[in-house]
């Protein structure tokens, strides 16, 4: 089965939603691929509940890791 | 084009901590190394096109208000006197900034980069503005509305972006040092291209305020030097806690300069296994191996690490990427979208098609993410070893709009290397070893577990004292 990919129609209708008039469909087309390619890497990636992750917290969790170090 | 071995008499072929000894020698003044150094930025900037505006007047008046603090006997700061230059993106109400674009033409800010401030008050000369990517959006240093910037050590070759004038102008000798901006690899990858040093810091290491956005979440500000030493001295002036930034750590800045000094010893250099060199051509594999012989031969130990989730986190940092830039660019693609060119405009556009819930799952997974890679890499390596570019240098031609097929292809081999620490947060040097059978540098890339800097210094140190790379010159240059 291949990898679900957004299509650059549908990039153009979220660009007309959005106020971008002026997207062409050679630029929407090059959207959807790095749209699609990046939204998968999101959706392979969770393997648990990020219900209780603050990301605001990042910057704690480094200095935390560079204490353990 | 080619190399050859730079011998001292041009004060240009200093390095940036002997350049300012001899100024606080007075063996030179810093008008007289300015005025060599804009000669020579005026000279080679007809073939490299790494400054976007070389500002003599401006300079000068800051190297002379420099040498009369020396003659009062003030204390001199550690860059004293020492002829730099930014990227065309730190806030400065002195100066124009335009971000590299057509849409920020003629902007003056009003308030002042805190990395160009502390510079400043380390008593460095600012020469001008240096080239860039439009808006940092690209990795091979293009820029329609400026011209292209080239590569020192063939002018036909990408000085890579998006920080492509900090690259070349440092490997030209024509500063001494810059600083340049990292969302994907934006200094690592023009420092790899054009042979010198690179460093992404930590993220929170080094304020970014006052300086152009892309993506804040991602968004790293950078030193490029030539040595080990140039670096870490340029790393501690503008390392630290800034109020005006509030993502900046409070943790202490060690003394870098120091930390080289000590012994690399022993410490256990990690080798990725999986994605770093799954795209590396043979000649770089080559240099690369090289360079690790020469680490073992420095008296460190190679271990080989996997690094988890690998393959998804270029297309990570990306969700996160395209989404801020979208945003904090939509006013101006909404309404002045001819101003962009077409390459860029697409990229800042991605984040229109992206959903929010993805953008936000991949911030929520980035601290998850980041502790999982220091456990299981620096359980087993006190450094991680990689590529930094995967491929022999492009030509201008191949990656430019209507340029050869395979065109995207080139560009999409140039982040995945780097734009992962990005994601992580962690620190990554980019530190020059060797050549391709093209003729252009050859680099590999060092990570740390967060706030390691001192750390990549050090085998960055140790593997020059063993190694002529960073002596080379290009003959341009």
């Amino acid at each position: 089965m291949s990898a679900p990919t957004l299509s650059a129609d549908a990039v153009l209708e979220l660009a007309r939603l959005e106020g971008y008039a002026n997207l062409d469909a050679d630029t929407a087309a090059r959207i959807a691929v790095g749209a699609s390619n990046a939204v998968r890497a999101v959706t392979a990636s969770v393997h648990e509940s990020l219900f209780d992750v603050e990301p605001l917290h990042f910057l704690a969790e480094l200095e935390r890791l560079a204490d353990e170090g | 084009m080619g190399a050859h071995t730079g011998h001292a008499v041009d004060p240009a072929h200093a390095t940036l901590v002997g350049a300012a000894d001899a100024i606080a020698r007075g063996d030179i003044s810093s008008v007289e190394l300015t005025r060599a150094m804009l000669e020579r930025a005026h000279r080679l900037n007809a073939s490299i096109n790494c400054f976007i505006r070389i500002e003599d007047e401006l300079a000068l008046a800051e190297a002379a208000a420099a040498d009369a603090a020396r003659a009062e006997g003030a204390t001199l700061g550690t860059l004293h006197g020492v002829p730099l230059a930014l990227k065309d993106m730190f806030y400065d109400p002195a100066r124009e900034v335009s971000s590299g674009s057509r849409v920020r033409a003629g902007f003056r800010a009003t308030t002042t980069a805190t990395t160009l401030a502390r510079t400043k008050a380390s008593g460095a000369v600012n020469l001008g503005a240096l080239n860039m990517t439009e808006f940092a959006l690209g990795p091979t240093g293009h820029n329609a509305w400026y011209g292209h910037c080239r590569n020192p050590w063939n002018v036909a070759h990408v000085a890579g972006g998006s920080s492509s004038g900090s690259g070349a102008a440092v490997a030209a000798r024509i500063v001494f040092g810059a600083l340049g901006s990292d969302t994907g690899g934006s200094v690592r990858l023009p420092a790899a291209v054009n042979g010198v040093l690179g460093m992404k810091a930590t993220y929170g290491r080094v304020s970014r305020a006052g300086a152009m956005p892309l993506s804040p979440s991602m968004d790293y500000l950078g030193p490029f030097a030539r040595t080990a030493r140039d670096c870490a001295r340029l790393l501690k002036v503008i390392a630290g806690h800034d109020a005006a930034d509030p993502t900046s750590s409070r943790r202490a800045v060690p003394d870098y300069e120091a930390l080289i000094e000590q012994d690399a010893t022993g410490l256990r250099v990690g080798v990725a296994k999986n994605h770093f060199f799954d795209a590396t051509t043979p000649d770089v594999r080559a240099a690369l191996d090289a360079a690790l012989r020469a680490l073992e031969g420095a008296g460190m130990r190679l271990v080989d690490v996997e690094v988890p989730n690998a393959e998804h986190l270029t297309e990570l940092s990306r969700a996160v990427v395209y989404s801020e830039a979208a945003a904090l660019h939509g006013h101006w693609l909404r309404t002045r979208p001819q101003d962009y060119s077409p390459q860029v405009r697409a990229r800042a556009a991605t984040g229109i098609a992206i959903p929010a819930a993805s953008y936000l799952e991949a911030l929520q997974l980035r601290p998850l993410l980041l502790r999982r890679y220091v456990e299981q890499v620096h359980s087993k390596c006190d450094v991680l070893f990689t590529p930094t570019l995967p491929i022999p240098v492009p030509t201008v031609a191949e990656t430019d709009v209507g340029g050869s097929a395979s065109m995207w292809e080139t560009i999409a081999k140039m982040v995945p290397c780097t734009a992962p620490f990005n994601y992580l947060g962690v620190p990554a040097l980019s530190v020059h070893a060797g050549f391709t059978a093209n003729g252009l540098p050859a680099s590999f890339q060092l990570i740390g577990r967060p706030f390691a800097e001192g750390l990549l210094l050090r085998v960055a140190a140790a593997y020059q004292a063993v190694t002529d790379w960073h002596e080379q010159v290009p003959s341009l240059a």
